[in-house]
């Protein structure tokens, strides 16, 4: 059974990921790996298929985006599940992670 | 008696140290050279300095202005000192034997001087100071006279409590020196460690428990050359004791304040009361983690484990319960988990065997965000504390346990309820 589902889309310069499933210390690898094939692009990381984010997962996102504002690029978080979003509030990461929980304007 | 008295005016200059009339000869009749000066008191505090130019464990034979017959007390340490009588008939000129009435070692009082103390005065540990430490390097030498002398010196005030023992070790044997004789040493062990000091020629020490568990001594062992050695021994289980007393009151101290600031949710608790935290209710679900991909495995077992809920804290206990096994795969490398059930509460149990959270970052590191020695977001625990209803932690060097309770109305009860 795969864990994470990661599902990489680009358009316009926009590169959406999206993932399905659970984020925790065995999945954050493959967001990592994806993200690092990623050329140069807004970053959007869409979680509304989402059902687990633990502390190490959000850890991961917080590294992404530190890395991607390095580089000079965006990145925002889209649509996370209400269990989701408590959790990054609960750590104070809903300030720290641009957050865009309006649906998308681009179609997949 | 007579003797004494021709020999003053025939051989006026002949040495009573060298007469057989003057201390009893035998193996304990000792010659101080060079003679141990000390003071007479007289019984109106009028003070006579006096060298100690022989002894017997109940005979000086003191070289002093003090007038002879005369009682005297003569203080060798703070809590030691001997009340004397000068034998007028017995030495000439200034030199004559004084009898040995009584001795006064803090509250107790004896006759004679006791082996330690004729000992002391004989000069024995001090000749094994010297001798442990002429094989040293030159520029050692002091320092480790220094740092000898003063563990003899504290052995000799250990002597007050019993506890103390200096001993050589002559090619597999062991001489008993000074200190408490029938101190309950392991032989064994002491002959082991003796071993590897001659054998290497260096200097050790080592902690041992007895064999009932019931001492800890503190063993030093000094090598003179490849055969022998001297070896200081204390029995150290009061200090001990009284360092677990004080690692108790710390960890109190921790106690409380942590219980204050979670509002009375995160408890310390003992080993003893863990074992009650984690044998209470019945099991649910148990596993254990090795490596990461365990983790979402425990989730799925717990979940299915898991009585019907309410979606959100069906999320919460699994949630915690990631959070305490990637601590423990984190910090020691894996560990086992279960879940119990005990009415309206499921308590999820986390067990490793790590080197256990330092007193010191224990407030740290379950009270401050952010906080994480091992380069995480270091929040696992703020999210724990924000969704168990009790928390109970004891780690120590053998590993950490970590149980988390969470109230659980069944999702069909709350909805009559509602």
């Amino acid at each position: 059974m795969l864990l994470l589902k990661v599902g990489v889309y680009v358009a316009r310069g926009v590169c959406r990921v999206v993932l399905n499933g659970e984020l925790d210390m065995e999945t954050v690898a493959q967001l990592q790996e994806v993200v690092g094939k990623v050329g140069e692009c807004t970053l959007e990381v869409d979680l509304s298929g989402v059902t687990f984010v633990d502390s190490t997962g959000l850890k991961c996102l917080l590294d992404i985006q530190d890395y991607w504002r390095q580089k000079g690029g965006q990145m925002l978080i889209l649509k996370s599940q209400p269990d989701v979003a408590e959790v990054m509030q609960l750590v104070g990461l809903d300030r720290l992670l641009t957050q865009n929980s309006a649906p998308a304007e681009e179609e997949r | 008696m007579r003797m004494c008295l021709e020999c003053a005016e025939k051989n006026p200059d002949r040495l009573c140290v060298e007469c057989k009339y003057f201390i009893q000869p035998g193996p304990l009749r000792r010659v101080l050279s060079p003679p141990v000066q000390v003071l007479l008191e007289g019984e109106r505090r009028n003070q006579y300095p006096a060298y100690i130019l022989a002894l017997n464990t109940r005979e000086f034979g003191l070289k002093t202005e003090a007038p002879v017959p005369g009682q005297y007390v003569m203080r060798l340490q703070e809590s030691l000192w001997v009340e004397v009588a000068g034998v007028p008939f017995k030495g000439k000129n200034d030199v004559h034997v004084f009898d040995i009435l009584c001795v006064h070692r803090g509250q107790e009082t004896a006759r004679r001087l006791s082996t330690e103390e004729y000992q002391l005065l004989a000069g024995n540990t001090g000749e094994l100071v010297v001798e442990i430490s002429r094989h040293l390097p030159e520029h050692l030498q002091n320092l480790v006279r220094e740092k000898l002398l003063a563990e003899v010196e504290k052995s000799e005030l250990i002597n007050a409590l019993r506890v103390g023992k200096v001993m050589k070790y002559e090619g597999g044997r062991f001489r008993h020196l000074s200190g408490q004789a029938d101190l309950d040493l392991p032989m064994e062990e002491a002959e082991k460690l003796m071993r590897q000091v001659v054998n290497q020629v260096e200097h050790r020490r080592e902690v041992i428990v007895s064999a009932d568990g019931q001492k800890v001594f503190d063993l030093h062992g000094v090598p003179f050359d490849h055969r022998n050695g001297g070896l200081l021994a204390f029995d150290i289980t009061e200090v001990i004791e009284k360092e677990r007393r004080m690692h108790r009151q710390e960890m109190q101290a921790y106690r409380e304040a942590i219980a204050a600031v979670t509002g009375g949710r995160l408890y310390l608790v003992n080993g003893e009361e863990m074992e009650k935290v984690v044998s209470e209710g019945t099991e649910l679900a148990k596993g254990e983690v090795g490596q990461t991909r365990d983790i979402p495995e425990a989730r799925r077992a717990m979940r299915e484990a898991l009585p019907v809920l309410d979606g959100r804290r069906r999320h919460a206990i699994t949630l915690c319960l990631t959070e305490a096994l990637t601590n423990a795969l984190k910090h020691a490398g894996g560990g086992c988990w279960q879940a119990r059930q005990s009415g309206d509460t499921v308590r999820i149990i986390v067990q490793d065997r790590g080197p256990g959270i330092k007193n010191s970052e224990l407030a740290r590191a379950t009270l401050m965000q952010h906080y994480s020695t091992k380069n995480s977001l270091g929040c696992g625990f703020t999210l724990m504390l924000y969704y168990a209803d009790y928390l109970y932690l004891n780690t120590g060097p053998s590993g950490t346990v970590l149980a988390l309770d969470f109230g659980v109305v069944p999702a069909d009860r709350l909805k009559q309820d509602q």
